[in-house]
Parts: structure tokens; C-alpha cells; sequence
């Protein structure tokens, strides 16, 4: 043991020295050489405040012992520490009897009974009888401070751990104490709830019962619970989380605290949305368009329900074939996919995203960063879509960069979007116009350009917009590959598992392992035996083609294009233009319901397999729970209709798939089932090769809008109508109906009241919609959410165009 | 005159004069003490002028030689204080703590009310001393007629040129900030005070930092000294360093201001020379409080304002000289004496001062929060006949959680009581935790019988306090 | 000629006092701890004293006890406070009557009757719900078709059958440790550990008017 490596220092912890590193916090120091010091208030991932006073002990730094509480005191050379004097103990135990003075003990009832730091430490180090015999504090029973989370004043112990998760982490400052001396309480202010879309978190969090949350108050008691560690495919930031279920049946989600990811913490959306799971409208067996009867589906076997399947493939031969989606699907689930597309269908028309992605050749070639990169780079340049809606964790882990470390965060945008309470500098640009905004400050004296072309740089790289093609993005990918070529890109693609479909070659012209169509791996040449060789369509070319009738059979991998591709009424067309429709799903979304042959697949934490998040890092999905019904695992399906087409997948568990994946992908060559299976993969493992080329097409500037025009701009909500959470009973009434935002001198030109309905006309569709005055919004432009219960700005947009107009009228 | 006095205020008597020279409460004798008039025709605003032509460095030098302690309660040196800011750390702040709400003390109100001039001048010397250019004025929220005579003083002397830009043409420039509090003891304490300064709640900073001299308003260095402190800066440069350690002891010099209150012929505020001055000479002395009320006995006095621990008749003979106040278990603080008499019912004003420590704790630390309401709820079972005698043991035992170890009290050799000497240990953030345990102890200490006497009867009953309405 | 040795002992028996009794035709008493089928019980006002809190469950050895908790409904309380038990069942099939349950259960909803005598024809009638385990208006176990029940079970068969006392204080004898709000089960303090075995007879059962009187 040397002593003088920099920056360490040596403490003695109940008579063990133990290393720490200079300023860590005592507490901490602690609980790495295995010291348990007891705490309430102490957070890792958050500021300390020593209000608890549960984490006092007895420090000597030569002057003799004194109690100081260990999450303020910095280690210090020499310093003595004696966590278990009797002083240490008389004040635990005080302070402990002080606690449980107002608390009212109505473990039983408590959704934290039998998991509560307070009751444990009460065991661990409380005096075992109170001497307190008056009578307690007393508030209103549960308050709903929120729609998802219940506030039990009586039950708290006013650690500050919410209220400071809310203003430190969450950036929501929206809970704080009221009133002071012995009826000191947590509170909202009033008539404003607690709506964080991060509340969630302080329930985790909370070190008693005090928060609770709705969707799984009164579910089931902790030692009831099985869990499973997994990792969330709400959106592609892939965050770790331990599933939990009870009786088959989901009923709580929490946040695993890993560095690379979520840091613990979870959005509510991916926290509550295990409802969509155990929801009563999942499908449960195959479905069957009634031959006799248009509008009727019958439930059906799964030995017919393939046979008509196979049958409507083969009928359509290669050409005619597009199969869209897959981001939902596992990785196993998408190679199998693959597979049986390329090598036995013998197509390429194949394509995870919806047209609301970016392409798959330029998401490969990309020099990839991570989010830790981003939250160490000097300046981290978003341009795409509002983080805090679409990629919620990875909004939270900049905001944390931005708030506490040097990281500046520059954002360009055509809306105001919700990280601009912490960015350094928020550019609002034309739609479709940031590539010419970049470029401006990028040519100009600015301190802003000197730190971009000097200091480190990520680019966060998405989609701003439903509302203008990709060309916009690709734009600014090429723009800041060639004037900064240091910078490293996050790609902000919000679908679950968008990275490991595309790596999975769920695109069009791009090979499992991140390789061209022309540039296969001798081991997946030898393993497939076919592969096209000219680059099929992308979804949006699918639609087109199967709205002309080119395309005959279309198979939906989990996907909704009617509420999610931009062009409801291109999708419709393409729907209703196809033969057969085959649709995998979990429920009847609007385009199954529409579908002919209707497979019923497994949900989340039904599912074993693997997942890649947007850095490219691969970590494990576990099943938790057994699928209802006859359901059956997207890879299964694939094997059995390569069967029933004449083929073999030779795919037989995902364990098995995976070794083949291992095989035939390059850029996943190492990453083996035994590392996936080891304790590395909880941080996931980074994959980040790619041997694939993009080619940047040239770009038009987006036509001006003309002067009586409004330019649409379309981004999503967390709260939306998507699938999960419309299927979530708690999360379904959080989705507001939209409402059309408008610069309020461009409402009073029309001579239009704020609040009122108007007529919005596109080249699309005619619809009515309520209009807002919002100043925020640049002039001349509109902002409608995408997909709202009711109502999606799909209805207007055309895909083809690089930006769209709208027109309002009065009534 | 009256008008400008606003509303008597009951509670409160106002300045007795005395024999003692008279450092900061020269002018109350004026009616119109409090004008710009007044204080300019009686050498107001010389010292300044006088500190101006020298370096800032000597000024710091003459307020360190004066030794001028801390008025507050602490008793810190203010020049020391002042040499804590980090070298080179800019901008710094003055933050004059003006939220005297140290039950029992209400001398800094009378110098904000009779003379503000004197404290504007004060600060203005601290400024330029210590090289500052913003100061922050926090009066308490309920001392109406303060805000309004130090709102106006401030007006005033913008518009004299005392202070804002390059003050009396030198490149001296100053901003003072008239800040009202909302009214909470806790906001006393000084970090606390920062804390409602920057608009938040008012609870006490965590330590280390010890001294917001370091990291303070804003996370800069600020200066944070009572109003009494600065008031006493003019006096000093006017006089000198030397004239002021002339007065008083080499220890505590100069003259100090106590707030008497309670069972005294005049109770009122006294300026008496530090250090030298008894218990004795200010409680019986003719031209001071001339004797105990009705020529009762004294039974106990709290030396230091309400969180003190209690004195009684035998160490009447003490000095205010906190080197030997401390060693006899109790604190000079904050000057404010309560004197009670025979009649007095020791255990009903004990609970007097718990309740108002445990209804002014900020709620931001356990013993404190839970601590002190609990102590007030035996006490009052106590004082009301329902407690039994080991009530009177978990009283100590309730507050060792809130303050561990030995908690200081003074001697009474009758009892054969030996005195703890000050400080005490403690488990919360700051100081009122302990507060409210103070005068549970020293009562319960010195006068174990009375509380006896109250629980006669109850010994072995076990009382489950039932809820008249659930 | 050693086995007619055994024929010995045989003949002196029939003239001794038999110690086994004729059952199902003539029964003993049951001692007072006696662990029969469960009773969910109610307070006074009718509200159920079970809170769905699955202690229960949790302590269950045999895994018989399947309990879910649920708000209680805002305009008609189950249950005094926020939560009740929604759902309530065990299985007889498996329960072993080792009274864990009634130790664990914090609000002494469930306790054991002196009902001992069931036999099932399948094995949902086995799983006991809550609507057969909880006591009626007026406190009695709600007899199921299959039970056998005889002259005073119904006196004798809520109580209080816990081998700690509540508070968790060992020292809890003379006080009387079940309130018997409906007034059956209603027993005298227990006196604490005695030298002998009490008679059987002295074990008895307070009627209601008995009860009554005691208050």
C-alpha cells in the first residue's frame, strides 16, 4: 500500500485503514471499505444536506471524537472514525426514537412496509421501545400531488431527498416544504401539481412511505415480489431496471443505479407503463380477417393463421413484399427477422423505422459517441428532437451535465423545447433550416464557434421535426462532419430498440454487424446462402409502392404506420391498397386493427434476449413473467413461416441466435453469450465499430413559406397516444388532446381568439383543431403535437416534402 | 415627534441612561436622534470622512486593535472576522444582521430606531475597510418603526452623498439594500439569514464553511456582523483603537448594550462598561435597574437571551466577561437578562421558553423538529400536574439526544450543585435545537424540587395520552 | 406359553376407565388454544378488521394464505383506514393450523375457531374465501354446508388465540387480551403460567349475557 498516490488519502474506519479518494464524502468512503453508516436524507447521486442526522459518527481529526454527520464531513488525512462508539450509538438511537416520535407506524398498510429503510434501521440501530406517549402529528391522508404519485405527510420524515431530486436532478422545482418547527411538510405550491415527467423517482427514492405511487399503491407487499433485473425498451436510452411482479404479473419498475445509462433514475413513462403488459386488451391468440365478412376478425390457431401467412408471401414473391418495424423487437427477435427476409423471402424491403428515423447508413457511419462523452465534452450541440419528451433519461443526464459540470449545452431548434432552462445557448431556426444556422455561427467570430472548432464537441443528431423530411438532419450531420470532425454523434432515435433493429440489418441495404448489402461477412454468406444484392425500400418507398400496388403483402414487425409515420394518409392508402396486411403485435393498434392475419406476440417482460440502446451498447432483457394466451416470441413466428415457405432458419432459442449473431455480425464479433450472461453486460457492452459508408446526398434549402402559410412543426410528447401508454390505465388520461400553437400576432392577423376552433388546411387534409396564442414560437410557424389521443399533425404532413405548410381559417 | 414613533409597542421598555460612558447610545438622549439633522450637528458621519483618508488597511488594523467583539451572541472578534475573506475573491457583501429575535433582547431595535445613522456609518466604515461595495441591511420583519427610520436614514444619506457613487468624492462607492425579513427566529442565526437574503427558506447552511466569510450570499464571501458591531465602528475611528480598549477589560473592551427584562424596578436597555460590570451592579444599582421588583429575593436570571443557561443569585458577582461567564455554565450571547423573582414559577417559565424555540425550529434537522416539540409536550404535562417523575428524567434524557454529553449549568453551592462549564455538544445543525433545551435544563437542575413538587402525587402512574377527538 | 402374557394385559384393561372416547358420537371439550378453521372477525360497528396488509401470507409456512390489498371504497368503507382486504382465501388443503397467521395479523382480523370437523367433495370448496371466513352480523363464522357444528361451537369460536400478548409485552396476564367486540369469545384474563393443567370444565366459554355482565 503505497501512500502517496495523488489525490487519495488514508482514513481510519473502526480501525481499518481504508483508502478514499480527497473530498469524497466520508459516508461514501464507508461504504466502499463495507462500513454501513445508517442514513435517510444521504443520496449518492445527489447533493448533501445532513438534515437526518442518522448518519452521525464519531470523527477524530486529532482533536479528540466528536459526532459530525459522515455525509458532510470530507475524508481527511489521519482522520479516526468509530462508527460504532457509544456516543455513535446513543445518537442513532435518539435520533431514531426522534423519528418514529411523529411517524405513524401503520406499517401494515404502507406499500414500503417490510422495504423501509426507517423500518430497517429501526431494527439495525433503533432503541427498541419508544418513550413517546403523546399524541402524533396529524395530516389528511393521502394527497394526490400528482396523477401518479400519492403524498403521505404523516408518514415523512422531511429528508429532503424528493424535494431535492425535484430541484437538483429534475429541474422541477414544483415540491418544497411549507410552515416550519413540528409542522414543517412537504407540499406543492398550490393549485400547481407535482407534474414532473420524473416523479416517479422521489416514490423510489423516498425512505419512507410517505410517496407512494398510484399504479402500484396497494398492488402487492414487498415480500411478495419477484424481480428480475432488465433494461427498458420505452425509448432507446435503454436505463436498467429491476422488473418486478407479483403473481405473473407485473406491478412495479425501478431504476437500477448504473453509471454509463440512467444513473438509477427512470422517466414515468418507462416506469409505469408494466400496466400496457397486464392490460385485458393484449391479444392472446391469432386473428383472422372473416372471409365472409370484411369488418370481422375471427380468432383463430396458429397452424392457419402462418398457413394463410405463408401463403400471402408467397403469393406476393420477393418484389412484393415490404415488411415494416421491428424496433420493438429484441435483437434476436430482429435478426431472425432478417434473416427470413433476405435469405428465404429473398427481399430488402425491410425498414425498423417509419420514416421518422434517420437513414440506416448514416446512423453507422457516424463517429459514435456515448452519453458519458457527452456529459464530459465541452459543448454538446443538440439539433433534433426535445430531448425532455422524447429521450427523457438522456435530457436528465445533460441537464446534471450542464447544472453541475462545465458541459454547455447548445441547442438549435424550431420550437422552444424543455431543455432550455439549461442551456447555454438555445438557436431558434426556420424548420428545416439548422443546417444553415449551424453554419452561420459556425463562420462567424463567436466565442461559441471558437469552442465548437476548439474544444471537444457531441453532437446530438435526430429528428427536430415529424413535419420535414430528413434531409434537415442529414444536413446538419454533414455539416458537422466536415467543419468539426472531432465531434463524436449521439443519434436521437427514440424508438426502443431502433439501434439493435438497424444493427440487425432491420434497413434497407444495411447487413446484420453494421455492413453494407455489397459488403457481407464470409461467415454470413456461408450461414445465410442468400442475400440481395440491390438495395430494397425504406418504409416510406414501401407505402408509396404499395399504395400503387406494387407491393402486395405487407408485414407490420409491431408497428402502427397509421399513428406513426408521418403521412397518415399515404399509410392509409398503402393499407388499404395491399392484399394482405400482416400485422405482430401486442394489441389492435389502429393499422392492425386493419390487418388481415393478426399474430399475437410477447410484450416486455415476457421476453428474454438482448437490447442495444442509442450509444450502440448492448445489455440483457430478462422475462419476468409468463405471456398470456398462446403469444409467442417474434423470432418463433419467423422460424415457423420460414418453415411453412420451404426454408430453415436453423434458429432454435435466443441463446442459439445470439452464437449466430456473434458469428456473422463483425462489428458484434466478442461480444459473446458468456460476456452478455456475466456481471459486465449490467453496464451493457459498448459496440461500436461499423464498416458502413454513407454517402451524403446533396440537399435543397427548404422552399419560404409563402405569406400565408404557416410552417408546420411536429414533435412528440411523452404523454402521447402511442401504444404503451394509452394501454396504461394511470398513464392514459396524462395524454392531452392537442391543441395548435400559434404566434399570437399571427392568430390576431387572421383575426383568430386564442382557445378558439379553426380550420387547418394542408395539401393533405382539412381538419378542425383548437388554436393557442404561444408567444414562445417563432412567427409563422405552427407547433402541433404528433400524436395526441384523437389527433395526430400524420393527418398533415406529406413525407415526400422536405417541409410542410398549413393554412388556419376561421370557422 | 410622535407620529414619526409610529405605534408604542407594549412589550418593549426603551434606553435608561446611566452613569457609563456612552459609545453608541450618544444621541438617544435627542428626540430627533434619528434624523440626518441630528446626527450630522452631533459628529455623525466625521468618522467616516476621517477613515476615508486613510488606507482601508489601516482602518481594518484600528477595528482589529479595538478588539471589538461580535455583539450578536458569539462574541467573535469583528476585525478577525473580517480578515476571513479568501484574498482576491470578488465581489464580497456586508450583510448587517438586524433580525434580533433572541427572546428577551430587543437593544438592536433601539439602535435601528434611534439612531440609524450611526449603524449606515458602521457599515460604511466595514465596507471600505474591507473593500466592499454591496451591503444588505436584513431588518426584522416585525420591527415596523426600524424599516421605516432606517428607510429613511438610507434616503437620506443617498442623497447627502454618504452613500451610492464615489462617496464624499473619493473612489469610494457603496450600495446598501434596506431588507425586510418575514419573522423567524431561526433567520437569526447568520447562514440562515443568507439563505432568506437569497430568497429562499430560511434554514440554516450546513458547516464547514464555518464563517460565510468564506463562501457566503451568493456563494461569496460576506461579511455578516449585528447591529450593535457596527455600530460601534464611528465611535472607534473617531476615538481610536486605544480609547475604546481604555474602557472595559483588555479582554472584552469597550461598552456593550444589554436588554433587562422581567421582575427588575426599571427594567429597560443599559449601556455598561464591558468586562467590568457585574450582574450585581446592573441588576441593583441605583441608576441602573435599581433592585428587584416589589424588594422580592431573586431567585434565577437568565444571563444572555432566552437559549442561555440560567444563573442564580450566586453568581450575581460575575462580570460580563465571557471568559469567566462560560467556566460558571452559562453564555453572555446576546445580551438580554430576564429576571425572576421568588414568585416566579420556575417550571411555567421554562416552558415559556420551550415553547418558543420548539415552535421557531426551521424543521431542517431531526432532534430539533421532533426534538424540541416533544420536550415542550412533557414539560407542559408537567407544568399542568399530569406528568409523573419520570417525565422529569426523560426530559434530560430527550434532550441528551439533542445534545449529548455534559449540557453546561452554573453552580449553587447550597444544593451542592458544581457548575458545567460552557460549551455544550450537539447533534443539530444550529444552535436553537439546543435552545430549547437550555432552560429545561438549567430549571430542571436548580430547581429539581419545584418540578417535584408538580408531579407530587403522579410518581408511579404511567400516562398514555389519549386524543380528546380522533 | 409368552403370548398369553398379552392376553393378560388385554383382560385388565376392559375393567379399567377407557381414555379413548366414542367420537363422532361423543366429544370432548376442546382446549381454549385450540386451533380450528379461521374467522375473519368485524368491530362493532360491522367494518372488517382485516386491512389486507398480508402479514399473514407473509408469515405463512404452508403458503395458504392468498391476500390483496385495495383502497378502500370512499362512500363505503370496508375497512377503517385506506386499505382492506379485497381478496382473502385459504386453502384447508394445505393449512396446517400452526396460528402463525393470527400472531402476525397486527388488527386481530383472523383468528381460529374451535371448528375442526370439515370434509370437502372437491377442491375449490377447500379454498375458503373471504365471504365464508368473515363472521356475520353478529359475529358468528358463517357455517358452510360441509361443516359438521354441534350445541355451543357457535359460542365457542372467535377469540383470542394469540401466544403473545399485543403490545409484545410477555407480561400481559390479568388483562384481557381480546376484546370480543361482538360478544363471543369474550374470556377472563389469563392468570399466566400455572403448575397444573386447568380442568377442562374450568376452560369455558362466556355466553353473551355473560359477556355483558362482565362490562
Amino acid at each position: 500500500m503505497s501512500d502517496s498516490v495523488p489525490n487519495e488519502v488514508s482514513v481510519n474506519i473502526n480501525g481499518a485503514e481504508v483508502r478514499a479518494k480527497a473530498g469524497e464524502m466520508l459516508i461514501a468512503a464507508a461504504d466502499r471499505a463495507g462500513v454501513h453508516i445508517p442514513r435517510f436524507c444521504y443520496h449518492e447521486r445527489m447533493s448533501s444536506v445532513g438534515m437526518c442526522r442518522m448518519c452521525l459518527v464519531d470523527v477524530d481529526t486529532g482533536r479528540g471524537p466528536m459526532l459530525q454527520p459522515s455525509c458532510m464531513v470530507p475524508v481527511a488525512e489521519g482522520m479516526s472514525v468509530d462508527t460504532q462508539s457509544e456516543d455513535t450509538k446513543r445518537a442513532q438511537e435518539g435520533i431514531l426514537e426522534f423519528l418514529l416520535v411523529n411517524h405513524p407506524l401503520d406499517c401494515p398498510v404502507c406499500d414500503k412496509g417490510g422495504e423501509c429503510p426507517l423500518q430497517d434501521q429501526t431494527m439495525a440501530y433503533g432503541p427498541g421501545e419508544s418513550r413517546f406517549v403523546e399524541e402524533k402529528r396529524h395530516y389528511e391522508k393521502p394527497i394526490p400531488i400528482s396523477d401518479l404519485v400519492h403524498l403521505d405527510r404523516e408518514r415523512c420524515i422531511l429528508c429532503d431527498r424528493c424535494t431535492r431530486f425535484a430541484d437538483e436532478i429534475a429541474g422541477d422545482p414544483l415540491i418544497h416544504f411549507t410552515e416550519r418547527g413540528n409542522s414543517t411538510q412537504v407540499l406543492t405550491f398550490p393549485d400547481e401539481p407535482f407534474s414532473s415527467y420524473f416523479s416517479g423517482n422521489t416514490v423510489q427514492i423516498c425512505p419512507v412511505g410517505a410517496l407512494t405511487a398510484a399504479p402500484y399503491r396497494f398492488k402487492a407487499r414487498p415480500w411478495d415480489l419477484d424481480q428480475v433485473e432488465s433494461t427498458c425498451t420505452t425509448c432507446s436510452m435503454g436505463c436498467r431496471t429491476a422488473v418486478q411482479s407479483s403473481r405473473n404479473e407485473l406491478v412495479r419498475y425501478l431504476g437500477v443505479d448504473i453509471e454509463s445509462v440512467n444513473h438509477g433514475w427512470l422517466c414515468d413513462k418507462g416506469r409505469f407503463n408494466f400496466e400496457a403488459t397486464n392490460s385485458e386488451e393484449r391479444l392472446t391468440v391469432p386473428l383472422i380477417r372473416d372471409p365472409n365478412d370484411e369488418r370481422q376478425l375471427l380468432g383463430s390457431d396458429w397452424g392457419s393463421a402462418l398457413a394463410n401467412a405463408a401463403e400471402a408471401i408467397l403469393d406476393a414473391g420477393s418484389d412484393g413484399i415490404g415488411i415494416i418495424g421491428g424496433s420493438r423487437l429484441t435483437n434476436e427477435d430482429a435478426y431472425a427477422w432478417s434473416k427470413l427476409a433476405r435469405s428465404i423471402i429473398r427481399t430488402d424491403n425491410l425498414d425498423a423505422q417509419l420514416g421518422d428515423g434517420l437513414p440506416a447508413e448514416l446512423v453507422h457511419s457516424l463517429p459514435p459517441a456515448t452519453i458519458a462523452d457527452a456529459c464530459e465534452a465541452d459543448t454538446v450541440l443538440v439539433v433534433g428532437p426535445d430531448l425532455k419528451e422524447e429521450l427523457a433519461i438522456l435530457h436528465l443526464r445533460l441537464r446534471g451535465a450542464a447544472t453541475k459540470g462545465h458541459t454547455k449545452v447548445v441547442e438549435i431548434n424550431a420550437a422552444p423545447s424543455g431543455c432550455e432552462p439549461y442551456v447555454e445557448r438555445a438557436i431558434r431556426c426556420g424548420s428545416g433550416e439548422a443546417a444553415k444556422y449551424l453554419g452561420e455561427i459556425l463562420n462567424s467570430d463567436d466565442d461559441l464557434a471558437t469552442r465548437l472548432r476548439e474544444g471537444s464537441v457531441v453532437a446530438v443528431v435526430g429528428r427536430s421535426s415529424m413535419a420535414e423530411s430528413d434531409h434537415s438532419s442529414i444536413a446538419v450531420a454533414a455539416l458537422i462532419r466536415d467543419e468539426l470532425p472531432h465531434a463524436t454523434f449521439l443519434t436521437a432515435l427514440r424508438r426502443g430498440n431502433v439501434r439493435g433493429a438497424l444493427d440487425m440489418g432491420l434497413a434497407p441495404g444495411v447487413l446484420p454487424g453494421r455492413t453494407a448489402i455489397d459488403n457481407p461477412s464470409s461467415a454470413l454468406d456461408d450461414i445465410w446462402g442468400y442475400t440481395p444484392s440491390m438495395k430494397g425500400l425504406d418504409t416510406t418507398g414501401m407505402l408509396q409502392a404499395a399504395a400503387e400496388g406494387k407491393i402486395r403483402t405487407l408485414v407490420l414487425l409491431g408497428a402502427d404506420p397509421l399513428s406513426d409515420f408521418p403521412d397518415r394518409n399515404l399509410a392509409a392508402e398503402a393499407i388499404q391498397r395491399a392484399e394482405t396486411v400482416i400485422s405482430l403485435d401486442n394489441f389492435l393498434t389502429a393499422s392492425s386493427a386493419q390487418a388481415d392475419i393478426i399474430l399475437p406476440t410477447t410484450a416486455y417482460g415476457e421476453q428474454g434476449g438482448t437490447t442495444t440502446n442509442l450509444e450502440g451498447r448492448i445489455s440483457r432483457l430478462t422475462q419476468k413473467i409468463t405471456p398470456p394466451g398462446s403469444v409467442r416470441d417474434d423470432w418463433m413466428i419467423a422460424t415457423e413461416l420460414a418453415w411453412r415457405l420451404g426454408g430453415d432458419l436453423n434458429l432454435t432459442s435466443k441463446e442459439q441466435i445470439w452464437r449466430e449473431i456473434e458469428q456473422v455480425a463483425p462489428s458484434h464479433a466478442g461480444v459473446t453469450v458468456e460476456r452478455i450472461m456475466s456481471e459486465e453486460a449490467r453496464e451493457g457492452i459498448l459496440v461500436q465499430e461499423s464498416s458502413v459508408e454513407y454517402i451524403f446526398p446533396s440537399v435543397q434549402e427548404p422552399p419560404i413559406a409563402d405569406g400565408y402559410g404557416l410552417r408546420l412543426i411536429s414533435g412528440r410528447k411523452l404523454w402521447d397516444a402511442s401504444t404503451t401508454t394509452s394501454m396504461s390505465p394511470s398513464l392514459r388520461p396524462l395524454a392531452e388532446a392537442p391543441v395548435l400553437k400559434v404566434h399570437p400576432t399571427d392568430l390576431q392577423r387572421l383575426g383568430i381568439l386564442s382557445g378558439s376552433d379553426v380550420r387547418v388546411i394542408s395539401t393533405r387534409s382539412t381538419e378542425n383543431l383548437k388554436a393557442v396564442a404561444d408567444e414562445s414560437l417563432e412567427r409563422g410557424t405552427a407547433l402541433l403535437p404528433f400524436n395526441q389521443p384523437g389527433f395526430g399533425a400524420n393527418r398533415f404532413i406529406d413525407a415526400t416534402a422536405a417541409v410542410n405548410d398549413i393554412r388556419i381559417e376561421t370557422l | 415627534m410622535s407620529e414619526m414613533l409610529g405605534t408604542e409597542i407594549a412589550h418593549a421598555a426603551g434606553f435608561i441612561a446611566n452613569e457609563t460612558p456612552r459609545i453608541v447610545t450618544a444621541r438617544f438622549d435627542y428626540e430627533d436622534s434619528f434624523t440626518l439633522e441630528r446626527y450630522e450637528i452631533t459628529g455623525g458621519y466625521q468618522a467616516l470622512r476621517k477613515a476615508l483618508q486613510q488606507a482601508p488597511e489601516d482602518v481594518h488594523k484600528e477595528v482589529t486593535n479595538a478588539t471589538l467583539l461580535g455583539r450578536g451572541g458569539a462574541g467573535f472578534p469583528a476585525g478577525v472576522k473580517w480578515g476571513f475573506c479568501p484574498p482576491g475573491v470578488w465581489p464580497r457583501y456586508l450583510v448587517v444582521n438586524g433580525d434580533e429575535s433572541e427572546p428577551g433582547t430587543y437593544k438592536d431595535r433601539l439602535l435601528m430606531e434611534l439612531d440609524p445613522h450611526q449603524l449606515i456609518e458602521g457599515c460604511l466604515i466595514a465596507c471600505y475597510a474591507v473593500g466592499l461595495s454591496q451591503c444588505f441591511l436584513y431588518v426584522r420583519g416585525e420591527m415596523a418603526v426600524a424599516q421605516e427610520r432606517i428607510a429613511r436614514a438610507l434616503n437620506d444619506a443617498y442623497e447627502a452623498g454618504y452613500i451610492g457613487r464615489n462617496i464624499l468624492g473619493s473612489h469610494f462607492s457603496v450600495d446598501i439594500v434596506l431588507h425586510w425579513g418575514a419573522g423567524a427566529y431561526v433567520v437569526g442565526e447568520e447562514t440562515a439569514l443568507i439563505e432568506s437574503l437569497e430568497g429562499n427558506r430560511g434554514m440554516p447552511r450546513l458547516k464547514p464553511p464555518y464563517f460565510p466569510a468564506s463562501i457566503g450570499l451568493y456563494g461569496q464571501p460576506t461579511i455578516v456582523n449585528n447591529v450593535e458591531t457596527l455600530s460601534n465602528l464611528p465611535w472607534i475611528i473617531d476615538n481610536g483603537a486605544d480609547a475604546f480598549t481604555n474602557i472595559g477589560t483588555e479582554t472584552s473592551p469597550g461598552t456593550r448594550m444589554v436588554a433587562v427584562s422581567g421582575h427588575v424596578k426599571r427594567p429597560g436597555v443599559y449601556e455598561i462598561v464591558n468586562g467590568t460590570t457585574t450582574f450585581r451592579d446592573l441588576l441593583y444599582g441605583q441608576d441602573m435597574c435599581g433592585g428587584i421588583r416589589d424588594d422580592n429575593q431573586l431567585k434565577a436570571f437568565v444571563p444572555g437571551g432566552g437559549s442561555a443557561p440560567w444563573f442564580t443569585p450566586d453568581q450575581l458577582d460575575l462580570p460580563f466577561e465571557a471568559s469567566q461567564v462560560g467556566p460558571q455554565g452559562s453564555m453572555l450571547g446576546s445580551g438580554a437578562i430576564m429576571v425572576m423573582d421568588e414568585t416566579t414559577d420556575i417550571p411555567a417559565a421554562a416552558l415559556t421558553l420551550t415553547k418558543f424555540y420548539a415552535h421557531e425550529s426551521c424543521g431542517k434537522c431531526v432532534p430539533c423538529r421532533e426534538g424540541g416539540t416533544w420536550l415542550e409536550q412533557i414539560l407542559r404535562r408537567v407544568v399542568d400536574g399530569r406528568g409523573s417523575r419520570r417525565d422529569l428524567d426523560l426530559l434530560i434524557e430527550v434532550g441528551e439526544t439533542i445534545c449529548p454529553g455534559d449540557f453546561p449549568h452554573a453552580a449553587v453551592p447550597s444544593k451542592g450543585i458544581e457548575a458545567k462549564p460552557f460549551p455544550y455538544k450537539m447533534t443539530t445543525i444550529c444552535f436553537v435545537g439546543p435552545s430549547a433545551f437550555a432552560p429545561i435544563h438549567s430549571a430542571l437542575t436548580l430547581f429539581r424540587e419545584e418540578f417535584e413538587a408538580k408531579v407530587a402525587g403522579n410518581d408511579d402512574r404511567v400516562l398514555i395520552e389519549v386524543p380528546v377527538n380522533v | 406359553m409368552g403370548y398369553l402374557d398379552g392376553f393378560k394385559v388385554t383382560f385388565k384393561k376392559l375393567f379399567e376407565e377407557r381414555v379413548t372416547t366414542e367420537y363422532p358420537k361423543e366429544k370432548r371439550p376442546k382446549p381454549p388454544r385450540f386451533h380450528g378453521r379461521h374467522v375473519l372477525n368485524r368491530y362493532e360497528d360491522g367494518m372488517e378488521k382485516c386491512i389486507g396488509c398480508e402479514l399473514c401470507a407473509g408469515v405463512c409456512p404452508a403458503k395458504c394464505i392468498y391476500v390483496r390489498g385495495a383502497d378502500n371504497p370512499e362512500t363505503e368503507p370496508v375497512s377503517p383506514g385506506e386499505r382492506y382486504g379485497y381478496v382473502y382465501e385459504i386453502n384447508y388443503l394445505r393449512c396446517i393450523h400452526c396460528d402463525l397467521c393470527v400472531e402476525a395479523c397486527p388488527t386481530e382480523a383472523i383468528t381460529e375457531s374451535k371448528l375442526f370437523e370439515f370434509s370437502f367433495a372437491n377442491r375449490s370448496d377447500a379454498i375458503y374465501t373471504k365471504d365464508e371466513l368473515v363472521v356475520d352480523d353478529d359475529g358468528q363464522p358463517k357455517r358452510q354446508p360441509w361443516e359438521l357444528w354441534h350445541d355451543g361451537d357457535d359460542l365457542a369460536t372467535s377469540g383470542w388465540m394469540r401466544a403473545t400478548a399485543p403490545s409484545g409485552n410477555p407480561d400481559y396476564q390479568n388483562r384481557v387480551g381480546w376484546s370480543g367486540e361482538l360478544g363471543y369469545g369474550v374470556r377472563a384474563p389469563e392468570t399466566g403460567q400455572q403448575e397444573k393443567f386447568p380442568e377442562l370444565s374450568d376452560l369455558d366459554f362466556l355466553t353473551e349475557d355473560q359477556a355483558e355482565e362482565q362490562h
